[in-house]
């Protein structure tokens, strides 16, 4: 018989000892058994103890595993994925019962049971681990209520001391959050990029020292004209293509920044690899960590060369605007001198007139030299006036900047608003010796003039002794500085930092544009000065201009001016203008060195020279009725080629772009209008050579 | 060491170690056992080995819980806590 477990027969022999030794067994492995006697010294020993021991470490080390919360996952598997331990938590929280998963293959587990894939890479992941490769990767499982979660799955494999694997310890944890933190910064970085990537403007992010580019929009290959990756590779690129007339002044900026200045703006030119020039306005700004260390620098570069264009065209009706509200004053200036030269001329006339036909050479002197010299004067003034105003007549892109007398075209902008300052206030100058500006005189000329009308605006009219507008020049350092103060009622804290700011204006609507500070700054920021303003409200404000100094020496412009009295041959002269009184004055210069013949039409003079007459020289107005100069030129070249080349234009200044076009092209000789007698007479003597 | 004693002819000693979980646990089944099998015809000794080892000693007592069955003869032993009922009833009665 086979003998039952725990159960021995009496009385002892042998099998019955067989039976009770194998009982005993049975009961020990059972954990039946609480105490065995010694054999030796014959004294119970608690067995208790020892399995106490043995299930208070089994169930510590179950604490601990368990301990480790619904959110990880501990287990342990034979090496052919049969799930032996699993936490219980984990179980609990997906509403499983350890039998439901324990003595299992891994992969038939409810965790997986939502996707053949799944399972079916796990059992790839444990037949891995069986080899001895371990496992970690993101994956889904499924969870309580069917939910699926992400979890930071691993698998790896215990050996034991010969290597043999001998389990698996397969281990999750839930990474549900993190993945949603990955996914918001995915997200957010995507908002960032897509943002970034489609805006017209470049932005850029760099390290602290400028060395790497950490970002760059793609806006950067519009503007730039070169690929975005170029720069990742040579991240000084951007700045390499800057014109070198703008390259020390950007250096230097962005030297600051990467110092103590937290932001910049300033604005340059760069080349494109088509040659096509582009202006850019570039700011930048210093990111700080939270200990106030310098993490990295941030940029915008927007493309200005079209807004730069439209500010220019700006410009010209904004000059065209300071000439219209300076008409009134420059009709005023005007109005005096001619006043005075109608009144002198009428005087001689009316004398002439009452002397009969025979006046004395004493009379002559006595009462008519005096008149006529006053009105020559008041003519001349005249003609300073209008040579002032033909300076905001010019197209700023005409005149490339030269090396110009910052006093001479201060004392133009001066005459020009005379008229505004004279009511207003005591001029009061003070000119330093100071070397030429590079500048360009129409532009500069703008500039002052604005200074000195905004000066004199601030200024409440019929108290004029009591106020005071000072301009100055100096020398200080490669600097020429002229200051423009005036003691008028000072502009306020809150408003003067917007005063360069297009369309800000203080006055009234219809009275200024707003634009005149802001095309100052512009105009001065071009010619790589400054324009900066200081004022103290109830004191005044004083403006400062720093400009450049010129390299060469200002160009001295010789005056043809011959005084020798004409002893050369008696030439033939045509005078062609549709103007009556310039065509009189003209002959009457002319008569008596040369036989003058003079007509008010182009046609009629191209008749008399198609008909085969002699001229030795044909002055001729360019802009005319009918015929223009330009056209009688090009006839005259048909009919009479060697008259053609005998023609000289006289010219009234208002030039249309089609006329300069024309004088720049044909080689004849141009004079300005008005000119001096013998300034034309040597010009004549000259083509009789 | 507790003694329950009856005229009728079972006659048994349980060898327990203190309060050791099987051994509690054996004291228990034994006394279910033979109150519903027995009806209070019975004798139950119940000796603590780690007060008295001689008699353990003297019964050739090896391990704990150990129940002895010393009357009606053959002696018989049951070794473990006795949660076997079926198997503690066929040692007992002989059937």
């Amino acid at each position: 018989m086979t003998p039952l477990p725990g159960i021995l027969l009496n009385p002892p022999d042998l099998a019955q000892r067989l039976a009770e030794a194998e009982a005993t067994i049975e009961a020990l492995l059972s954990g039946q058994i609480d105490a065995v006697v010694d054999s030796k010294s014959h004294t119970p020993v608690l067995l208790a103890q020892a399995q106490e021991a043995l299930r208070e470490s089994q169930k510590r080390l179950r604490d601990i595993i368990d301990g480790l919360g619904p959110s990880m996952f501990v287990g342990l598997m034979t090496p052919a994925g049969i799930l032996l331990e699993a936490n219980r938590p984990v179980l609990a929280a997906a509403g499983l019962q350890p039998e439901d998963v324990m003595g299992k293959p891994f992969e038939d587990t409810y965790w997986w049971s939502f996707s053949p894939e799944s399972r079916e890479r796990m059992r790839a992941t444990i037949e891995r681990a069986a080899r001895g490769e371990g496992s970690r990767y993101d994956v889904q499982v499924r969870a309580a209520h069917g939910e699926l979660i992400d979890v930071d799955f691993s698998l790896h494999p215990l050996r034991d001391e010969t290597g043999a694997v001998v389990f698996l310890v397969p281990s999750a944890t839930i990474i549900t959050e993190r993945k949603q933190t990955e996914n918001a910064l995915r997200e957010s970085n995507e908002n960032f990029h897509h943002l970034a990537d489609n805006i017209t403007d470049v932005f850029w992010i760099r390290s602290p020292d400028m060395r790497d580019v950490q970002y760059i929009s793609p806006a950067y290959e519009r503007i730039w004209g070169r690929p975005v990756n170029t720069l990742y590779s040579q991240p000084q690129q951007w700045a390499d293509h800057i014109v070198p007339e703008d390259r020390a002044r950007v250096d230097a900026a962005f030297a600051t920044l990467k110092g103590d200045v937290p932001n910049i703006d300033l604005e340059y030119r760069i080349a494109r690899p088509d040659g096509e020039i582009r202006w850019v306005r570039s700011r930048g700004f210093q990111v700080r960590d939270a200990a106030g260390t310098l993490i990295r620098l941030i940029g915008i570069i927007t493309d200005t060369t079209e807004p730069r264009s439209l500010q220019a065209q700006l410009m010209v009706s904004d000059r065209m605007a300071s000439v219209g509200t300076l008409a009134a004053g420059v009709a005023h200036e005007i109005n005096n001198p001619l006043a005075a030269v109608i009144a002198n001329l009428e005087f001689v006339s009316e004398s002439l007139t009452t002397m009969g036909s025979q006046p004395s050479a004493t009379w002559l002197l006595e009462e008519v030299k005096q008149p006529l010299d006053e009105a020559r004067e008041g003519a001349q003034r005249v003609r300073l006036i209008v040579r002032d105003l033909k300076i905001f007549s010019r197209s700023p892109s005409d005149d490339p900047s030269d090396a110009v007398d910052v006093k001479a075209i201060l004392e133009s902008s001066l005459r020009m608003a005379w008229n505004e300052i004279r009511h207003r206030a005591q001029l009061v100058k003070r000119y330093g010796v100071v070397p030429s500006v590079k500048a360009n005189e129409a532009r500069l000329g703008q500039v002052f003039l604005n200074l000195i009308v905004n000066a004199a605006q601030s200024l409440p009219e019929g108290r004029a002794e009591h106020n005071e507008i000072c301009v100055s020049t100096r020398l200080e350092g490669k600097r020429v500085i002229v200051e423009v103060s005036d003691t008028g009622a000072g502009i306020p804290p809150e408003i003067i930092g917007r005063i360069f700011d297009a369309f800000f204006t203080t006055k009234p609507v219809g009275v200024g544009t707003g634009l005149g500070l802001a095309i100052c700054h512009r105009l001065v920021t071009d010619i790589g000065g400054e324009l900066t303003v200081q004022s103290e409200v109830g004191k005044g404000t004083t403006f400062r201009v720093a400009l450049p100094v010129a390299d060469e020496p200002e160009r001295k412009v010789a005056q043809p001016v011959e005084q020798v009295p004409g002893t050369g041959r008696r030439g033939r002269i045509l005078v062609v203008d549709d103007e009556e009184l310039v065509l009189h004055s003209v002959q009457r210069m002319l008569f008596k060195e040369h036989d003058v013949v003079a007509v008010s039409a182009a046609t009629e003079a191209l008749a008399l020279c198609a008909r085969g007459e002699a001229f030795d020289v044909i002055l001729c107005d360019l802009m005319m009725p009918d015929m223009t100069g330009m056209d009688f030129h090009r006839w005259l070249s048909g009919v009479a080629p060697q008259l053609a080349s005998r023609l000289i234009f006289m010219t009234g200044g208002a030039f249309t772009a089609k006329a300069q076009q024309f004088l720049a092209e044909t080689p004849n000789e141009h004079i300005e209008k008005p000119f001096h007698p013998a300034n034309l007479r040597a010009i004549i003597r000259r083509h009789l050579r | 060491m507790k003694t329950e004693s009856s005229d009728v002819g079972l006659r048994l000693r349980l060898y327990v170690a203190g309060n050791a979980p099987n051994s509690q646990r054996a004291i228990a089944n034994a006394r279910v056992i033979c109150d519903e099998h027995f009806n209070g015809r019975h004798e139950l000794e119940i000796v603590d080995m780690l007060e008295q080892p001689g008699r353990a000693l003297a019964d050739g007592i090896i391990v704990t819980p150990t129940l002895l069955k010393l009357l009606p003869l053959p002696v018989q032993r049951v070794i473990g806590n006795l949660s076997d009922r079926d198997q503690v009833l066929l040692a007992l009665t002989g059937t």
